[in-house]
């Protein structure tokens, strides 16, 4: 999952950062307001962790900023200021969740997993799609209850396919979706990670669609 | 400390001791004016009585007639007495009158008002005679019984006042009460009042005579709200401000626990490691600040400024050198300013150490300390970013910095710069640096002569 990280203090920056890549996000940092809105903006991130008190422009008017351009990503704010007219004004613009410093990295993971998770509509914290299930919390996939070794972007290609089951996704978009920035897509990086999924788990999970992109159905398709 | 005294005792006792003394002046003013007319009157009823006395012996009075004891017609009658002497002679006399004459006579006719003792008694005696001077007649008048009158005419009229008194004081009492009732209200709502509320304080009837205190009370509220917020503003500004260095320390430990790459481990555990330190220089600095805010003006006076910012800058050599930065110090041999040493000490390290760490690598920072006319000018000067000139207003507030600076701080060092400046009555300049490029900043010390 790419989320982006905007919080202007080095250290903590540094930390959360590092924190979510090992529990197996991909994070971008940006230490400012102005460029926390202009990457939210640009790029589809899955989630968001915000902190208020950002140079330049206010976590505050970021999140407001980017609900009135129609931006509906989960928004998951992280500041030191936790007065209730706070708290309230900061859910009041549009936050999905407000935690207050200092956070432990893995409520802060499992937060953001189900702040995303609801925002696709599901309830569970496991995806499903016909015998595979996806466990984003321990990074783990079942098929018809044993376990499959998936490398990191497998997981991640597999898991925002089913988090948007049904719908079709572009090479661009999935592209979006498994690299940060600064990581080198390799050319037909998606193809071939859909060519190793298919391998790993059937070649009728994913499936095709010629000349658009790949979709996931939670069902076999009827006859 | 003595007990004070009551407000409302001072009143009555005041009230019902003018009130006892005004009747005792009016009581002292009657008494003397009803004996003056009272003696006027009844002096006026003896020479009356001996006149009458005087026309009835004219031609009544038989030479060898022994003396006549006039009968005692009245109770009053033994309190007035007459003598008619005729030729020398007892001849007519009240029951209760002496046989020698009231006043000595020799012979001569006397007349006129004499007060004698007689028997035992003090006697008012009025003395006539007739034309042909042969009657001699005394009429007196027991004084006792003039007293009486007196007394009785006073008893009347302080009598009442007498019962009055009590009921009087009663009433003073009671409307002295009444009177300082919103004293004891403030009273009252002062003492169940809570440390917290500062609101200002209204009591209900409250005379035009206590505005002045109420006003006073609620401006000292008023300030105690201000500096109670203040306090309050700076502790949750300081908490949140703490806890984003805790909250580094926090995720970088918790990535070095979780981390399996050394690299990884060893950068996480570095990086707690400046939040530690991050954070403590976060509270030195907060103390610092809280310090400066509450404590009382400290004791200025000459002392050398060389000195101290000579060990200033030699502190802060050590991390200008980690970063490969050029300091230097231009000064005098010694300079003598108005100052305190702890606090100048200590805005000479906060120009100093800002300098060097906001500074790149390689970059140059010069302290300079120079004579001038009002006292002594301490510059300190770097090659670094600078600051844009909205930033330079907003220097000096609690917890703004100056963003993409890299470095993480608090910008409280700029407030307590502010601070103790404003405690040395120095003027602290910002400006960029005209021969480095980067920011300088120039603190004006008064002179040592001067004061």
């Amino acid at each position: 999952m790419r989320v982006l990280l905007a919080e202007d203090d080095p250290l903590l920056g540094d930390g959360l950062r590092a924190g979510l890549r090992q529990l197996g996000f991909l994070v971008d940092w940006v230490r400012d307001g102005l460029a926390a809105e202009a990457e939210l903006r640009a790029h589809p991130y899955a989630a968001a962790v915000l902190d208020l008190g950002l140079p330049l422009k206010d976590g505050m008017d970021v999140l407001a900023a980017i609900r009135r351009a129609g931006i509906t990503l989960p928004v998951l704010v992280l500041t030191a200021r936790d007065a209730l007219p706070d708290r309230i004004r900061g859910l009041d613009v549009g936050a999905d969740d407000y935690v207050v410093k200092p956070v432990d990295l893995n409520e802060l993971a499992a937060r953001l997993r189900a702040l995303v998770r609801r925002a696709h509509g599901q309830a569970q914290d496991c995806l499903t799609a016909r015998d595979v299930v996806l466990d984003p919390a321990a990074r783990a996939v079942l098929q018809a209850g044993v376990p499959v070794a998936l490398s990191a972007r497998e997981f991640d290609l597999l898991h925002t396919l089913l988090l948007n089951a049904g719908r079709v996704l572009s090479r661009e978009q999935l592209e979006q979706h498994l690299y940060s920035w600064g990581q080198e897509v390799e050319s037909n990086a998606v193809e071939v990670h859909v060519h190793h999924l298919r391998r790993k788990l059937g070649s009728a999970l994913i499936q095709t669609v010629r000349g658009v992109g790949y979709v996931v159905t939670r069902e076999p398709a009827g006859p | 400390m003595p007990r004070p005294r009551s407000l409302q005792g001072r009143l009555l006792a005041l009230v019902l001791g003018v009130v006892a003394a005004v009747w005792g002046v009016t009581a002292a003013l009657t008494w003397l004016d009803v004996r003056h007319e009272l003696d006027e009157l009844l002096d006026s009823h003896l020479a009356q009585a001996a006149a009458l006395l005087v026309v009835q012996q004219a031609g009544e009075i038989e030479d060898d007639q022994p003396a006549v004891d006039a009968p005692s017609l009245h109770r009053y009658a033994p309190k007035v007495a007459f003598q008619v002497f005729h030729d020398g002679r007892l001849a007519m006399r009240s029951s209760n009158a002496p046989a020698q004459p009231m006043l000595a006579f020799s012979g001569r006719a006397t007349t006129g008002f004499r007060t004698v003792e007689l028997a035992g008694q003090t006697w008012r005696v009025f003395a006539a005679h007739g034309r042909e001077r042969d009657t001699q007649v005394f009429v007196g008048e027991q004084v006792d019984s003039r007293n009486d009158i007196l007394w009785a005419v006073l008893r009347s009229g302080l009598t009442p006042m007498l019962f009055a008194l009590p009921l009087l004081a009663v009433a003073a009492w009671w409307a002295v009460r009444q009177g300082v009732a919103p004293l004891r209200a403030l009273g009252r709502t002062l003492a169940q009042r809570q440390p917290q509320a500062l609101e200002p304080i209204a009591v209900q009837g409250a005379p035009a005579e206590m505005a002045p205190m109420l006003d006073a009370l609620n401006g000292l509220f008023g300030r105690i709200g201000a500096l109670m917020a203040s306090e309050r503003r700076f502790t949750a500004d300081a908490a949140h401000e703490l806890r984003t260095p805790i909250a580094a320390i926090r995720a970088q430990a918790q990535v070095a626990l979780a981390s399996v790459d050394d690299a990884e481990r060893t950068h996480a555990l570095r990086a707690t490691l400046q939040g530690c330190d991050r954070a403590t220089r976060l509270v030195e600095q907060l103390l610092t600040l809280s310090r400066l805010e509450s404590g009382s003006a400290p004791a200025l006076g000459p002392l050398d400024a060389v000195a101290v910012v000579r060990q200033v800058v030699a502190e802060a050599a050590g991390l200008a050198l980690g970063k490969r930065q050029a300091l230097a110090l231009d000064a005098p041999a010694s300079l003598s300013v108005h100052a305190e040493g702890v606090l100048l000490s200590v805005l000479a390290r906060n120009l100093v150490d800002n300098a060097v760490r906001y500074s790149h690598e390689g970059a140059s920072v010069s302290v300079r300390l120079r004579q001038t006319a009002g006292g002594a000018a301490l510059t300190v000067e770097d090659s670094g970013p600078g600051m844009s000139a909205a930033d330079i207003e907003h220097l000096g507030e609690r917890f703004f910095r100056v963003v993409g600076s890299g470095q993480s701080g608090s910008g409280l060092g700029w407030s307590i710069t502010r601070r103790i400046a404003s405690v040395l009555g120095a003027q602290v300049s910002v400006s960029r640096s005209a021969s480095l490029g980067g920011l300088a900043v120039t603190v004006q010390l008064g002179s040592a002569v001067h004061s």
